[in-house]
């Protein structure tokens, strides 16, 4: 059975569990723990293969190219760490079924703790560094959603974002790592890799690789410096803690050191980083353990000093300690995952953890404080305990150390240290809470926790005396072949027995024992209330955390401030200097010579421009303070613009030039009445001076940015006007508009025919605004103070006597009489003009475009004329049929050319000669600029008449203050009040 | 002929006549118009498939060499306009054509009744973005961004109100000044190559004397600025976090591809135009330092909002940054990997955006401002002894259930951790960055890249977990909200296939991987759309009098 | 001829880019349309300049360097129509954004005192 299985089935489990209904408790119980013993029969069915061959692996493709694949790969070490997970597992969860609360969603936990076992396994099990990092990252996760169990705890949330953070971090570092190392190897397999040791350490790229791996595993560690976040993950449930602050999650850091000794230890380097983060957490964790308050608390820094002697064993670069270091992963697992689970139990029976207030509960609870005792005096390493075994053998390595005095020395000093330090906390865990008077005020009557919580703490307590006492006939196979699997050849001869003789470790062992009871006596007033760890409480990691992460925040706000703004101005500035900074990279050199001979001057038409530039120059400045007049001075440009493309042979520019000038005004000046009156000498009054000096010097700016924009655009176009034009695609136009387009107005049959496409576009873009001006208009609401009618009307409505003119009269009534009569007239007249200018357009300047603004313009006369209410009493326009119908005709020519097997816009045609009109080019060009007509049309009116409306509405509003507006945000819009639907 | 040779025009046709056909009927006739625009974005999805398919030397009896070259009116290039289809612009077709199809079925829950023509506005907002990923031609190429900006204008300001209009106000400003720029750039152009179409730019170019050369390239460049505007890239992108977080969350989510629009521009006309050394912007430094500050400002954004939305606008600018350096930087197979982002990271944010709007109904208004300052100021000490384990968790509702989990995954997407696209996307950049030469070798910027990209996922994972715990923890009272099935399914599709994307990562590699290769040599693409354009067009004999 | 069209667009740039700059929307949307002439005369600049050859053929075999340059005529046909749309599109927003906003500053409300 290949070892994917291992992996895969947890995943599965955790899917199913989480369909699983909420209160459906036992089924979950049952499936998790089917799963975790199903992974611990498949793991053990592979030790003999696993001895026989070495490795086992499984290659799933995933991303060959990028030499990304789903190994899977057991060896000796890895098959016992999984080994280890998932027996771990098993019990936990049988563990977890009488410690979590009945009304408790379990099957979310289970679903949660298996995803996190398929995790763990995933990690043990890689045989490729990426999907290591993946799995890795996936740990770090579905811890984070362990420890956050209970989110409702602030606690809970803190430490587990803490958790998350830390390691996620490591994570990133590590995926870097990884991926130098495999750019080193070139190969992210995990044969591959370790079998080039060399290679690595002799890159130049050793070190970095090194540091950022280390970063990696000491975070997921919990090392020094990064130590702070595992007492926090303390507020998880405990059968958590148990699972992953014991056995499993911090120890997949040692996992990888191991599982890369071969290639990255042997080095200075690893000795003094792995080495000295491994030798202060051991000591910092211990020592801070006496101190703690919290059962659990003194357990997690029990545990941070024990990973420390693991990392330390690690960076001694000794064969002989790394095997320690295995068998202590191996001794610590089983001691404090049956303490966490003591400490859950008199949590659970008690209602608190607190040292201070528990006490004598051996009466209560004879079972559980044997088995804490057993336990505790493993972790204090008191001998024919497996504790003890691995203990001796971390002594051992101490004294055997080369290299500087001060090592040889201080090593074995704060090796006895911390092992006085560790006797002291045990001793205290033990007998202040299960021995002494019997503890008063308990939250609960204690008593003995049911039998089968009581089981899994029995099994492991028995795994540490039968280790404890037969070594080798236990764990000794195991633990040869995990680390024949990691040294290979350089494996080391080591003897796994209890009694070694009266030798040094030993003695620094009895020192260890006889010191630290002295020191729990001493201190034992001390700890009774102290919270706070002497020394070095200063140094609290979570401070520093939440200190960055706000200084974190202020940078982001920095940047937020200096990157970024929000105003307008300053974008369309920066948009300005952008485009010229980057045309000047290519232009820096300066501008190209002219090499064309210029046409000659004409004194027409540099007046012409004269008045034109002084025109747009009067707009510039007039613009704020007098509307009407810079409207009309834009016009003027805008005809000097329309009278220039005239001169230089432009019929149809000029005349859409011309029409759309006039709709355009028309446009804005039914906009205008909207806006705020704007006098000059108000704004002077209201301005500070610093206000004022400020405008000022932001006008200057403004005004050379302008000039500088001006020029260059200047000097640019005169470049260009001044070379000659190369041979260009022009050509083709003019030599095959009237054969191939049949038409003798290049620019119409360019427009609807070479390249209708645009023309296409063109129409949709209008239609589209069309429409959202309607959308928008229909919601509009007019600012309060410019509600009520212009002064001129109402001086008008006064002298005509009536506010609304009556719709159904024939003629608008009052002064507009003899106007409105020529309207109505002018509209048939002004359809036949437009129809006009739709046909010829073909030949002559023209086309559907300017056709429709023509038919449009004379539509809009008639609301100008005779108001709204009056016009739409005389012709019901559906504007936005129009508009589809205008896609559609359009489209249709396109499509029609299908028919003919022709691509899209292909021109089917046929001639004509007919009076008046003349020689007449029929084709489904013609039904595409009949298409343009209409949309036109249907586009304009459909904006005019929507602007037009306004007015109508804001007097109703203004009446009777009308229904609220709909906020922003999807509610139903309100029905148009008076939309041009009718 | 048959009708698979007018696939290349469809993506086109096929929204506009949908478009228009729903204007014909009135506001009230929702059935039939819901119809028609399911129907249509189907369809479009359907034909977008086709020419991924076609792309892959699918149809090799009609384009035997995967690129669809289609000569409007029949008249040939350069002359004529024609559409092009090679894998780049399939796939950001299929992408369009996902999304969009996600976004409108999200729509339809709530949003079907927003205001008038919403329907039609989608679907020339999807004419818009087909036809500027197809065009050949760069005149036409600015037409369809129009069509594109003005139905996306439109969409923006769908139901009013302050933020919208404020926020429209300036998008739509800053995008009619770009507009200028990007009609000065082009007219530069022609002026100086006398002609339109991108693959005949690519061959006249290198004809040109110097100072031709020189306004061409005055010309690129300041098309390039349109672009970067359109890409969002820093400092042109102040508008897009209003926009994008003002935005109704279909149509934000349908957005999360127009910032794409002007990537793809940039890529095409860089490649074009590198067989002659491609001017700035398109050229590398620009593209690497641009891009570097766009990520940093995207990324502090991600940290210093409080609203989901705006934080999915960051996400957005989070990966133009992240595209912009990563292309910028360059090198073999950068392209692909940058590819794989873009699909990934789109997916992602347009999730996000429709996950957003759907996680603002929890919340009750001000609820978690007392939480957050616990979180902070770290009151009431974590270790307290005296809180007794014997917690009873909180029962989910299925609603928050799916809420969080695609809060997570979403999560994931975005700052690249595994086991989503996401990660594998940043995995493929960060090694193509590293190449294949040896590590002395490697350029300090390489570095840099790796830096920034880590450290954004770093601080992304900060930010969004800050947020997930104020949204779905930290208030006692959250509102289970009702959710339409059509409004879960839209994320849970585009969920189900980033991770798709993941399971095939390698497929996917490989598509890109050839789309790459076919980007860094032009002379094919050149070649499809001048050399042989009948052969591979619809018209035989293209020009010659059908009358 | 070339000096004094050049020296038209670069005022109506100017005036145009200025009023761009203005914090009042009804400046900004004159400064778009001065904009809007200035680049439809810079496109057709680029068919260069020439004087009473409108682009009709009435030959079956014109000659080309006879005639104007037709293909910037055409766009900048299309440009005017698209900028004419989006103007008036503009135009609304404005007029919404006052609505709504009460002010006619470009970005919804007056500038703080710093």
């Amino acid at each position: 059975m290949s070892p994917v299985w291992i992996v895969i089935l947890p995943f599965v489990g955790s899917l199913c569990a989480a369909v699983l209904p909420s209160h459906a408790r036992n089924a979950a119980v049952w499936l998790a723990g089917a799963v975790a013993l199903a992974c611990v029969t498949l793991t053990f069915q592979l030790y003999p293969q696993v001895v026989s061959e070495g490795v086992v692996r499984t290659v799933l493709p995933w991303v060959p190219e990028l030499g990304l694949d789903f190994t899977f790969r057991v060896d000796g070490f890895a098959w016992l760490f999984a080994m280890l997970v998932s027996v771990m597992g098993a019990l936990v969860i049988l563990y977890a079924r009488y410690y979590m609360a009945a009304q408790d969603p379990v099957p979310r936990f289970f679903a949660f703790f298996l995803a996190f076992m398929g995790a763990m396994l995933g990690v043990v099990l890689s045989g490729n560094l990426i999907q290591l990092v993946v799995f890795w990252e996936l740990t770090s996760l579905t811890s984070f959603m362990l420890i956050a169990y209970w989110y409702h705890r602030v606690d809970a949330r803190r430490g587990a974002r803490m958790a998350l953070t830390v390691t996620a971090a490591g994570g990133l570092c590590l995926l870097a790592g990884m991926l130098i190392l495999g750019h080193i190897v070139g190969s992210y397999d995990l044969d591959v890799v370790l079998a080039s040791g060399d290679l690595i350490r002799t890159d130049v790229w050793y070190l970095p690789a090194l540091v950022l791996v280390a970063l990696g595993a000491l975070t997921k560690s919990a090392q020094f410096p990064f130590h702070f976040w595992l007492p926090h993950a303390m507020a998880a449930p405990t059968p958590v803690s148990v699972y992953l602050h014991s056995a499993t999650m911090v120890k997949a850091g040692v996992f990888l050191l191991v599982r890369l000794w071969p290639v990255l230890a042997g080095t200075q380097a690893w000795f003094w980083i792995i080495g000295t983060s491994g030798l202060i957490t051991l000591v910092l964790g211990a020592y801070a353990a006496i101190f703690q308050r919290d059962m659990k608390g003194v357990l997690a820094y029990s545990t941070i000093s024990h990973l420390g002697l693991i990392t330390l064993l690690l960076g001694l670069n000794s064969s002989l300690a790394l095997i320690a270091a295995i068998f202590h992963i191996m001794n610590h697992a089983t001691f404090k995952a049956s303490l966490f689970m003591a400490a859950g139990m008199v949590d659970h029976e008690t209602g608190t953890r607190d040292l201070t207030r528990l006490s004598g509960l051996y009466r209560a609870m004879p079972i559980t404080t044997t088995l804490a005792m057993v336990a505790a005096a493993s972790m204090a390493g008191v001998p024919l305990l497996n504790g003890f075994l691995s203990k001796e053998m971390f002594f051992a390595e101490t004294i055997f150390v080369s290299g500087h005095a001060v090592t040889r020395i201080g090593l074995p000093v704060l090796a006895v240290i911390w092992g006085i330090f560790s006797v002291a906390y045990s001793l205290r865990f033990i007998l202040q809470v299960f021995f002494g008077p019997p503890a008063q005020d308990l939250p609960r009557k204690p008593h003995e926790p049911p039998r089968w919580m009581l089981l899994p703490s029995a099994l492991l307590v028995l795994a540490c005396l039968v280790v404890g006492m037969f070594p080798a006939a236990t764990i000794g196979p195991f633990l040869d072949t995990a680390a024949r699997s990691v040294l290979g050849a350089y494996m080391p001869s080591y003897s796994l027995v209890v009694w070694h003789g009266l030798n040094l470790p030993l003695v620094m062992s009895l020192v260890a024992m006889v010191v630290g009871t002295g020191l729990y006596l001493a201190l034992g007033k001390y700890q009774q209330g102290a919270a706070v760890v002497p020394l070095i409480n200063r140094f609290d990691g979570r401070r520093l955390f939440e200190f960055a992460i706000q200084k974190l925040d202020a940078l982001a706000a920095w940047l937020m401030r200096w990157l970024s703004t929000e105003r307008l101005q300053v974008q369309l500035l920066l948009l300005i200097c952008a485009v010229f900074a980057i045309a000047l990279v290519p232009l820096h050199k300066g501008l190209p010579a002219g090499n064309m001979a210029g046409s000659a001057f004409q004194p027409a038409f540099a007046l012409l421009w004269l008045v034109g530039a002084a025109c747009a120059v009067g707009a510039a400045t007039q613009a704020k303070y007098h509307r009407l007049a810079a409207l009309s001075l834009a016009g003027g440009a805008g005809l000097a613009t329309a009278m220039t493309f005239v001169w230089f042979s432009a019929p149809d520019l000029a005349l859409t030039q011309l029409v759309v000038e006039v709709v355009t005004v028309v446009l804005i000046l039914l906009g205008l009445r909207w806006l705020p009156p704007r006098y000059a000498w108000i704004d002077d009054a209201l301005d500070s001076f610093g206000a004022r000096v400020r405008a000022r010097s932001r006008r200057l700016r403004d005004l050379a940015l302008a000039s500088i924009a001006g020029v260059s655009l200047a000097m640019l176009s005169y470049a260009v006007l001044t070379r000659q034009a190369g041979k260009g695609i022009s050509h083709f136009f003019i030599e095959n508009s009237l054969p191939l387009g049949g038409g003798a107005n290049v620019i119409n049959v360019i427009l609807v025919d070479f390249r209708g496409f645009d023309t296409l576009g063109e129409i949709t873009v209008v239609g589209i605004v069309a429409l959202t001006v309607f959308a928008l208009l229909r919601r509009f609401r007019p600012a309060p103070e410019s509600m009520e009618p212009p002064p001129q009307q109402r001086e008008q409505d006064a002298q005509t006597g009536m506010a609304a003119p009556d719709p159904h009269a024939p003629l608008p009534p009052g002064p507009m009489m003899v106007p409105g009569t020529l309207v109505q007239l002018l509209l048939p007249v002004a359809g036949m003009v437009s129809v006009f200018f739709l046909l010829r357009g073909h030949n002559e300047p023209g086309g559907g475009f300017v056709g429709g603004l023509i038919m449009a313009t004379a539509i809009i006369l008639q609301y100008l004329v005779g108001g709204t209410a009056w016009a739409e009493s005389r012709t019901r326009i559906r504007p936005q049929y129009w508009i589809g119908a205008g896609l559609l005709c359009a489209a249709g020519a396109g499509i029609s050319a299908w028919v003919a097997t022709r691509p899209f816009l292909s021109a089917l045609a046929w001639h004509e000669t007919l009076p008046v009109i003349g020689e007449l080019h029929l084709s489904t060009v013609l039904l595409f600029d009949l298409g343009v007509y209409f949309l036109v049309i249907g586009s304009t009116v459909l904006i005019l008449v929507a602007l037009a409306h306004q007015s109508l509405r804001a007097h109703r509003k203004s009446a009777a203050q009308a229904r609220p507006e709909a906020a922003a945000g999807g509610v139903a819009a309100l029905p148009a009040q008076a939309g041009p639907e009718g | 002929m048959s009708w698979l040779q007018h696939l290349p025009v469809l993506p086109v046709v096929i929204p506009l006549v949908a478009g228009a056909v729903m204007l014909l009927f009135t506001e009230s006739r929702r059935t039939t118009r819901t119809f028609i625009a399911l129907s249509a974005t189907l369809a479009n999805l359907a034909v977008a498939a086709l020419l991924v398919y076609m792309a892959n030397r699918g149809l090799p009896e009609i384009w035997p060499g995967g690129i669809a070259v289609y000569l409007l009116g029949g008249w040939e290039a350069p002359f004529g306009i024609v559409l092009v289809a090679d894998r780049l612009s399939a796939v950001m077709l299929m992408l369009t054509a996902v999304l969009a199809l996600a976004s409108l079925v999200y729509a339809l829950a709530r949003w079907k009744r927003m205001g008038p023509h919403f329907q039609s506005l989608f679907q020339f907002l999807i004419m818009g973005v087909n036809g500027a990923f197809l065009t050949g031609d760069l005149f036409n190429l600015f037409v369809f961004v129009e069509v594109l900006l003005a139905a996306s204008y439109g969409l923006l300001l769908h139901g009013l109100g302050a933020a919208r209009v404020k926020a429209g106000l300036h998008y739509i400003a800053i995008n009619l000044a770009a507009s200028l720029v990007f009609l000065i750039g082009v007219a530069l152009m022609y002026g100086a190559s006398g002609t339109l179409n991108m693959a005949d730019l690519a061959v006249r170019v290198p004809g040109l004397d110097d100072g031709d050369r020189v306004l061409f390239e005055a010309g690129a460049a300041i098309l390039g600025v349109a672009f970067l505007v359109k890409a969002g890239a820093w400092p042109l992108n102040f508008w897009l976090p209003a926009a994008y977080g003002a935005a109704a969350a279909p149509v934000a989510a349908a957005f999360s591809i127009l910032t794409k629009v002007g990537i793809y521009a940039l890529l095409r006309l860089g490649s074009l135009l590198s067989a002659s050394g491609a001017p700035a912007p398109f050229n590398d430094g620009w593209l690497f330092g641009i891009g570097m500050v766009t990520l940093a400002l995207g990324t502090a954004g991600m940290l210093s909002v409080q609203q989901p939305q705006r934080l999915a606008a960051y996400c957005v600018i989070v990966s133009a940054g992240t595209l912009l350096a990563a292309l910028g930087l360059g090198g073999e197979g950068m392209k692909g990997a940058a590819m794989f982002y873009l699909v990934s990271s789109v997916l992602a944010t347009g999730a996000f955006f429709m996950l957003s709007e759907m996680i603002e109904r929890t919340q009750r208004f001000g609820d978690n401002a007392i939480d957050v300052s616990l979180e902070s100021f770290g009151l009431d000490d974590p270790l307290d002894p005296d809180r007794p384990d014997e917690v009873v968790g909180i029962v989910l509702p299925a609603a928050m259930a799916f809420l969080g989990l695609s809060f997570v995954s979403c999560a994931l997407l975005v700052t690249g951790l595994p086991p989503l696209s996401g990660f594998v996307g940043k995995f493929m950049i960060l090694s193509a960055a590293l190449g294949t030469a040896p590590l002395e070798t490697v350029p300090a910027s390489t570095w840099a890249l790796w830096a920034a990209m880590l450290g954004s996922g770093l601080v992304g994972i900060i930010a969004l977990c800050r947020m997930g715990m104020r949204l779905f923890w930290s208030s006692d009272e959250i509102v289970t909200p009702r959710l339409h099935l059509t409004e879960a399914a839209p994320v849970a599709v585009l969920l189900l296939l980033s991770m798709g994307l993941t399971a095939g990562a390698g497929p996917a590699a490989s598509y890109l991987a050839l789309t790459e290769i076919s980007l860094s040599s032009p002379r094919i693409y050149i070649d499809a759309v001048l050399g042989n354009g009948l052969l591979s067009s619809p018209s035989n004999g293209a020009g010659e009098p059908g009358r | 001829m070339e000096i004094v069209y050049a020296l038209a667009i670069g005022v109506l740039t100017g005036s145009g880019v200025w009023l761009l700059l203005r914090p009042r929307t009804f400046q900004v949307i004159i400064g778009f349309s001065l904009l809007s002439y200035a680049v439809n005369l810079f496109i057709f600049g680029m068919g260069r300049l020439v004087v009473h050859l409108p682009p009709i053929i009435t030959t079956l075999d014109p000659d080309p360097t006879r005639f104007d340059d037709p293909v910037p005529q055409a766009l900048v046909l299309t440009a005017i129509v698209i900028s004419f749309a989006t103007t008036a599109l503009f135009l609304v927003v404005l007029l919404a954004s006052r609505g709504l906003t009460g002010t006619d500053h470009v970005d919804g409300e007056e500038e703080p005192e710093p």
